[in-house]
């Protein structure tokens, strides 16, 4: 019984296909990252991803596809349940150890580096390569590369990303939004402070007087914190000078950057 | 000489609180300066108030269970007050002031839980098995805040952590006179108590026999400590270490009696926080450190000097 246990458990094994991809483009895509789907779907290789995060929520036909979860870290079960020739994660501590569980099970895994706006170029490249449509990753990469290689203009007007308020967390230099902010012709207040986000002092934010204070939120209404007595020192929190952005369009790198730059000028220059 | 000492290390921690910050404000504007008046003044002030609440409610509770590892956040309130705050956001409540009363809300249900669980095995609050039950019920707390957090979509819960430690960030003068106006009470419930509190290190019996209501006593300086704590949590998040050591401190100096311990608690506590709070904002400006990290690398070679000193005299 004992035996005959082991070998259907062997015949199963061994007529599981490998994960890993002889040669050839990968067919079955799982994305753990928004950014990588809005990618692939740019590069034309959207009908091969068959599994996204919960936080996916572009381009509209992303959301038809069935979600893993919010991958954060990624459900190991739920990835391996969508049956992926390939998974793409972004290259952070726990995704590194989610990528060799699933080598271990023999799905092939790629981690890429996406944080500011000339790691898009090489990541479509990448992904290019991946899905067997180099052409068009080619042609998107070279767009995108114009984009983060391009001069900033003049600032014209000052603003400070607030990530949180109590303490006040904000964006500093070297973070995608520094870069939009720059590329939008806005001087980023926290420029100066060297890593992606810290917490400081309201009264550095009253002494630095942004122009605006800009929130990612999909909320029309600015954030509870405007109320309040301490931040009312800050003179563009009484002036009502909120910047919201959403956060599917401004707070990720991907193909639509170009749209957010464009956007964010607009809506500073008004 | 004592006492001359500590009051001027107290006002001079408060001056140096508003006269130093990230932002450059000439002394001769200072008077006038709006980032002085509406951000420095305020916060300063809640820094000290906290502070001296955290002494005292440590001194009292340290003395009620007669373990000097008591803290005021031991007895479960810090994890209350983090399910509370963690709620308030996972229910998107709104409103500049959700979540400073949702912690609150949250420390005094855990307050209750605690009490509760002391008064098991008849009326008298046993210090074990209220020492006890806090560990359990703040566990039990925090257990049920990271699966809220873990479970729910939004990224905001993770902030919830931030403001749960935030320190002084959100001090305004409305936190100030919040505080102000309700902190005298449960003070002044546990300086009355002193005479029963410096009979009760003498062992509950003894303290009875004295003529202390032992039960009272210790019901009292419970409810009140922890009411003094779970407005602090409210205000200021959970500021760590100034309960536990800065009333070992004053113990060392002061002795044990706490008509005079305590008030000693509130300045020192009061000048450590103004003070610890003073370097946070300005060390590594223009980012700003977690002020419970500098109040424990000031407060623990203060205490390892003194208590060397008092140990080998």
């Amino acid at each position: 019984m004992l035996r005959r246990l082991l070998l259907g458990v062997l015949l199963v094994a061994a007529c599981r296909p490998s994960g890993r991809p002889a040669v050839g483009p990968s067919q079955r895509i799982v994305s753990l990252l928004p950014s990588f789907t809005e990618l692939l779907f740019a590069i034309g290789a959207g009908d091969r991803v068959v599994g996204r995060t919960q936080w996916c929520d572009y381009p509209p036909a992303a959301l038809s596809i069935p979600s893993v979860g919010d991958g954060l870290p990624p459900n190991i079960e739920a990835v391996m349940a969508r049956r992926p020739d390939l998974v793409v994660l972004y290259n952070a501590g726990p995704n590194v150890t989610a990528a060799k569980q699933l080598e271990r099970v023999g799905i092939h895994t790629v981690l890429i580096d996406l944080n500011r706006l000339e790691d898009l170029g090489p990541a479509a490249r990448t992904l290019g390569r991946l899905t067997g449509r180099e052409e068009q990753a080619e042609s998107l990469a070279i767009a995108l590369d114009s984009l983060a290689g391009r001069p900033p203009p003049p600032a014209t007007t000052s603003v400070a990303f607030v990530v949180w308020d109590n303490p006040p967390i904000i964006i500093g230099h070297g973070s995608y939004l520094d870069q939009l902010a720059s590329q939008a012709g806005a001087r980023n207040v926290f420029g100066d402070v060297a890593a992606p986000s810290a917490q400081v002092s309201l009264e550095t934010i009253v002494a630095r007087d942004p122009r605006w204070i800009a929130v990612l939120s999909d909320s029309a209404v600015p954030p509870a914190f405007a109320k309040r007595r301490e931040w009312r020192a800050v003179r563009a929190v009484r002036d009502g000078h909120f910047l919201l952005l959403p956060g599917s369009l401004f707070g990720r790198p991907g193909p639509r950057s170009g749209d957010a730059i464009r956007q964010l000028r607009a809506r500073l220059s008004r | 000489m004592k006492w001359t000492l500590l009051i001027t290390v107290a006002v001079l921690a408060l001056l140096l609180s508003v006269v130093l910050g990230p932002a450059a404000v000439p002394l001769g504007e200072l008077l006038r300066s709006d980032i002085v008046w509406n951000l420095r003044a305020p916060r300063a002030l809640l820094a000290f108030l906290v502070g001296g609440s955290l002494g005292v409610a440590g001194a009292g509770l340290q003395a009620l269970v007669r373990n000097p590892l008591a803290d005021p956040f031991l007895l479960g309130l810090s994890g209350g007050a983090g399910l509370g705050a963690v709620l308030a956001i996972a229910l998107h409540l709104s409103g500049p002031w959700a979540l400073p009363i949702a912690a609150f809300i949250g420390a005094l249900a855990a307050l209750g839980l605690v009490y509760r669980l002391g008064l098991i095995g008849g009326a008298s609050l046993d210090p074990r098995i209220l020492l006890l039950g806090g560990v359990a019920i703040g566990a039990f707390a925090a257990a049920i805040t990271t699966a809220i957090v873990s479970l729910a979509d939004a990224a905001e819960l993770r902030n919830a952590f931030l403001w749960l430690w935030g320190g002084l960030s959100g001090a305004s003068w409305d936190s100030v006179l919040l505080i102000a106006l309700y902190a005298p009470i449960p003070l002044v419930v546990l300086l009355a108590a002193s005479r029963p509190l410096d009979l009760l290190a003498l062992g509950e019996e003894s303290a009875a026999y004295l003529g202390a209501d032992v039960e009272r006593v210790k019901r009292r300086v419970y409810l009140a400590a922890s009411l003094l704590t779970a407005a602090a949590v409210a205000v200021s998040g959970v500021i760590g270490f100034v309960g536990l050591v800065v009333p070992h401190i004053a113990r060392l100096t002061w002795g044990h009696r706490h008509r005079s311990l305590l008030p000693a608690a509130f300045l020192g506590g009061g000048a450590l926080l103004a003070f610890a709070d003073t370097l946070a904002r300005t060390v590594v400006a223009p980012r700003e450190l977690p002020v419970g990290v500098v109040t424990a690398l000031i407060g623990v070679p203060v205490f390892a000097f003194l208590l060397r000193r008092w140990t080998i005299a």
